[in-house]
């Protein structure tokens, strides 16, 4: 893979450095940030400049552990082993990345414990095998703090096994940079969305649920580029996605047109 | 007769001096939300809540007709407190709604800005240059506005030549904002100017404090003891007029009673001071407080309150809970005392007649969904095979005659849950407000305690219920209607038979107390839910947004614990405060008040499954 094909990501912090540590020292990583904010592009960024495969899942009420480790299926000449993605992960010694990992049920993350710590193992109970992880092998967990179920949370013995980093929003500067990086939306349009962001993301937890990310964002600043009137794109990325109430819907858009004029 | 004639003329004659639109005119409430969101958005603190204003006397010189219509003039300004945006009731100044709207927009805009001069005049302009600066898209909508209002302005010739200069001046502030410093002195306030927030608006009390703290040696003659009614306390005042000299106590100037509460008593200003005199040698501390031209009188009572103690016995007292004050935002420890209570006189209590069918039924619903988790076999997809189901297969596949049917799996779904609730309900005095013509809002309350312990009790959820309410600091009363450890039955049902409305809603001390039962239990989830009919209060400050914010504070820290908190509530403001405290998703507001006992269980449902 040449540096061409790694995914444009612009960091926020140290956080390339963490990872990059983390990957040498065989820690697992725990990446908590707002949906949107490019947890997931961060970990492509990231697999991709070190070489090494990506095994994503995206984790949801139903994710059992056979689904991470692999299960028995059934053919016509009988039964034959199909290994889960993280069972794959650790033999081909792969990035593995649980995408929203409170999502999965409890008994899920138990799995991973003996690969998180210094045995990095996984043990696959159906089949009597024991892989162990080669030293390629890395764990990555993302979750969004800021959105969850009433009873959803993550395990602090499965959080203690993890190191950690906080994504935020990136600050205005490098959210104007990504912006201009990823689309073809001209600096003074921007630098327009990203304070129209800001006064957004100071409506979270009073009248929206979620603040409107970097994403949306991109979104909206594809729209623009590709012809959309700028308030049709605001209103289209960056308020409809945010609310279904008509009334904030307005109020949002009274703020759209403050801003941008 | 002669009444109905002056109304008339009344009418008529403000009809021609008021050159407003009524037919255009744009109510708060009905855009209060949007203005709301646009004054946050804007950079507006998200704990304010959007009210309207009263009218302020405003004297500036008038016309011949507007002075036969009125002997004073008032108008709508807005301006913002420790509490709230405050806006006009309606706006219909201008001939569209459109204009009428923007306005609001306009003062929530100008209101998001914080303060930058003491001076009206100053502030306004600067305000407006940066509202304008910061936010591009308001330029067209001030032009507009600006115009419209322009319009409006009197002629210029047909003004006091007194008024003249200013009303230049002031033309010229709003069209290049920032370019007036000074009016020239003069007996009247310039003509009303709408685009502008409120000339004096009343002080609140941190810019009291701000001024106090501006100049010590003020303040120190202003606490004292107001030695000639006795000994009495004096509390916060205010910084006395230069003229009037130093006093001990000014009874016109007397504020509050007690403590400071929102009763406003203002049409019994000082006509007789003695009165205020002989109330005040009852109390045991005064506050007395600045006015704003006319002086209040504002009071608030110790309500006659239930003899509901001498029936309840004290379980435990002497848990010392913190409080969170948001004006030194710290947080002060030991402030507030528990005394935990359980009523004395326990005996086998049937559930109510009229319960009793609702509650088979929630009890059958919520025993259908009590999750346990099975094996499903013959699935088309799972985590084992299904043996069973293959050998079936393959049998069939040997034999010849395979019906393509490939559900092999088996699958182990919904787990049981592990689950903790603690419901935790308002018994304040509020509470004895009557819903209809049988019931009042604690009834309902215990409708709902009662439906919601029969379906707890069949999910097989361990669950605790508390009641709470409170006296200032000390006590506050925490009624144990159940606990964690008990099981449900006679007794339980006793003690809810027996709850009463007294008191007050220290809700962020209920709420710390809650959380420390809770988080003692073992469960992996833990479920706090508040049950409630209005906002926090109490008899101390702990009025408006000083409860807002101790309870606020509360429930962060119980999160932080882990804990889940939902808050159902009754209130139909609610939708003002409670997205605030408890996060747009944390609560549900019960719109039919006599709908929540069915309703209960089933948010419970909904929450945890």
């Amino acid at each position: 893979m040449n540096s061409k094909n790694v995914p444009f990501y612009k960091p926020q912090g140290n956080e390339v450095e963490l990872f990059e540590h983390a990957y040498n020292n065989q820690l697992p990583l725990l990446i908590k940030g707002p949906t949107g904010c490019g947890k997931t592009r961060f970990i492509r960024h990231m697999a991709a400049k070190l070489d090494r495969e990506l095994y994503t899942v995206a984790c949801h009420d139903d994710l059992t552990a056979a689904d991470l480790v692999g299960r028995h299926l059934i053919n016509e000449q009988g039964t034959y082993w199909c290994d889960g993605p993280l069972t794959r992960a650790v033999r081909e010694g792969a990035i593995c990345y649980l995408d929203e990992v409170v999502e999965a049920r409890k008994d899920t993350t138990v799995v991973l414990h003996p690969l998180t710590d210094d045995r990095r193992i996984l043990p696959i109970e159906r089949t009597g095998e024991t892989l162990e992880a080669p030293d390629e092998f890395m764990l990555v967990v993302s979750y969004n703090p800021g959105y969850q179920n009433l009873l959803k949370g993550m395990k602090p013995s499965t959080r203690q096994r993890f190191t950690g980093v906080s994504f935020e929003f990136p600050d205005k500067q490098t959210e104007i940079y990504v912006l201009l990086a990823e689309t073809d939306v001209d600096k003074a349009t921007a630098e327009k969305l990203v304070s129209l962001a800001n006064a957004m993301r100071a409506l979270k937890d009073h009248d929206l649920e979620e603040a409107a990310s970097t994403r949306l964002l991109i979104y909206a600043a594809t729209l623009i580029a590709s012809g959309l009137p700028i308030q049709q794109a605001c209103k289209a990325a960056m308020v409809e996605p945010l609310t279904d109430d008509k009334e904030t819907i307005d109020a949002l858009m009274e703020v759209v047109n403050a801003l941008l004029g | 007769m002669e009444e109905r004639v002056g109304e008339i003329w009344h009418n008529f004659i403000t009809r021609m001096a008021d050159k407003n639109y009524p037919e255009a005119e744009v109510k708060l409430v009905d855009i209060k939300k949007t203005v709301g969101v646009f004054f946050r958005a804007l950079g507006g603190d998200g704990a304010l809540s959007v009210l309207q204003t009263d009218a302020s006397e405003y004297s500036s010189e008038r016309g011949l007709l507007r002075r036969i219509a009125r002997s004073t003039e008032k108008y709508e300004f807005a301006w913002l407190d420790e509490g709230a945006l405050r806006l006009p009731e309606v706006i219909d100044y201008f001939a569209t709604k459109t204009l009428n709207k923007e306005l609001y927009l306009w003062l929530a805009a100008l209101s998001s800005i914080p303060k930058q001069s003491a001076d009206w005049l100053l502030d306004n302009q600067q305000r407006t240059q940066l509202a304008l600066r910061a936010y591009p898209g308001l330029k067209a909508l001030y032009q507009r506005l600006l115009n419209a209002h322009l319009s409006q302005r009197p002629e210029i010739d047909k003004i006091s030549k007194a008024e003249r200069a200013a009303e230049v001046l002031i033309v010229a502030a709003l069209k290049n904002p920032g370019s007036v410093s000074e009016l020239p002195p003069s007996k009247y306030m310039p003509r009303l100017v709408l685009l502008w927030l409120h000339p004096s608006p009343p002080v609140s009390q941190t810019e009291v404090a701000k001024d106090l703290g501006d100049s010590d040696n003020q303040r120190s003659g202003q606490e004292k003891d107001a030695t000639d009614i006795g000994k009495k306390q004096a509390k916060r005042v205010e910084t006395p007029e230069v003229a009037r000299g130093l006093i001990t106590i000014r009874m016109e100037n007397l504020f509050t009673w007690g403590e400071f509460a929102n009763m406003d008593r203002s049409t019994d200003d000082d006509e007789d001071p003695d009165n205020a005199k002989d109330v005040a040698k009852d109390l045991d501390e005064l506050a007395i407080a600045r006015n704003q031209r006319a002086s209040k009188v504002q009071m608030k009572f110790d309500l006659d309150l239930p003899s509901e103690a001498m029936d309840d016995e004290i379980l435990a007292s002497g848990i010392l809970l913190p409080e969170w004050d948001w004006k030194t935002q710290t947080l002060i420890e030991n402030k507030c005392q528990v005394v935990s209570l359980v009523s004395s006189h326990e005996q086998d209590t049937q559930l109510p007649e009229h319960l009793k069918a609702t509650a088979k039924k929630l009890r059958n619903q919520f025993q259908a969904i009590t999750p346990a988790r099975t094996w499903h076999y013959a699935q088309n997809d799972g985590q084992e095979i299904d043996m069973d189901a293959y050998l079936k297969y393959k049998t069939d596949a040997l034999a010849g005659h395979s019906d393509g049917k490939v559900n092999l799996y088996k699958s182990l779904d919904s787990g049981a849950r592990d689950l903790s609730c603690l419901l935790l309900a308002d018994l304040s005095l509020s509470t004895d407000t009557w819903v209809n013509d049988d019931s009042r809002v604690i009834d309902v309350i215990q409708d709902s305690l009662y439906l919601f312990a029969e379906s707890l009790k069949a999910t097989g959820d361990r669950f605790g219920m508390y009641g709470f309410s409170s006296r200032k600091t000390n006590p506050i009363r925490i009624h144990t209607l159940k606990a964690f450890d008990e099981p449900y039955n006679g007794q339980i049902r006793s003690r809810i038979a027996d709850i009463k409305p007294g008191y007050y809603t220290r809700m962020g001390a209920g709420i710390r107390h809650a959380t420390s039962l809770l988080k003692n239990q073992v469960a992996m989830q833990q479920l706090l839910l508040v049950l409630t009919d209005g906002k926090p209060n109490d008899l101390d400050q702990y009025e408006g947004r000083y409860g807002i914010e101790d309870t606020k504070q509360a429930i962060l820290s119980a999160k932080a614990l882990g804990l889940k908190v939902f808050c159902v509530t009754i209130d139909e403001k609610a939708n003002d405060y409670l997205p605030n405290l408890f996060g747009a998703n944390g609560y549900s507001l019960v719109k039919k008040v006599t709908d929540l006992p069915k309703m209960l269980p089933m948010l419970y449902a909904r929450l945890t499954i």
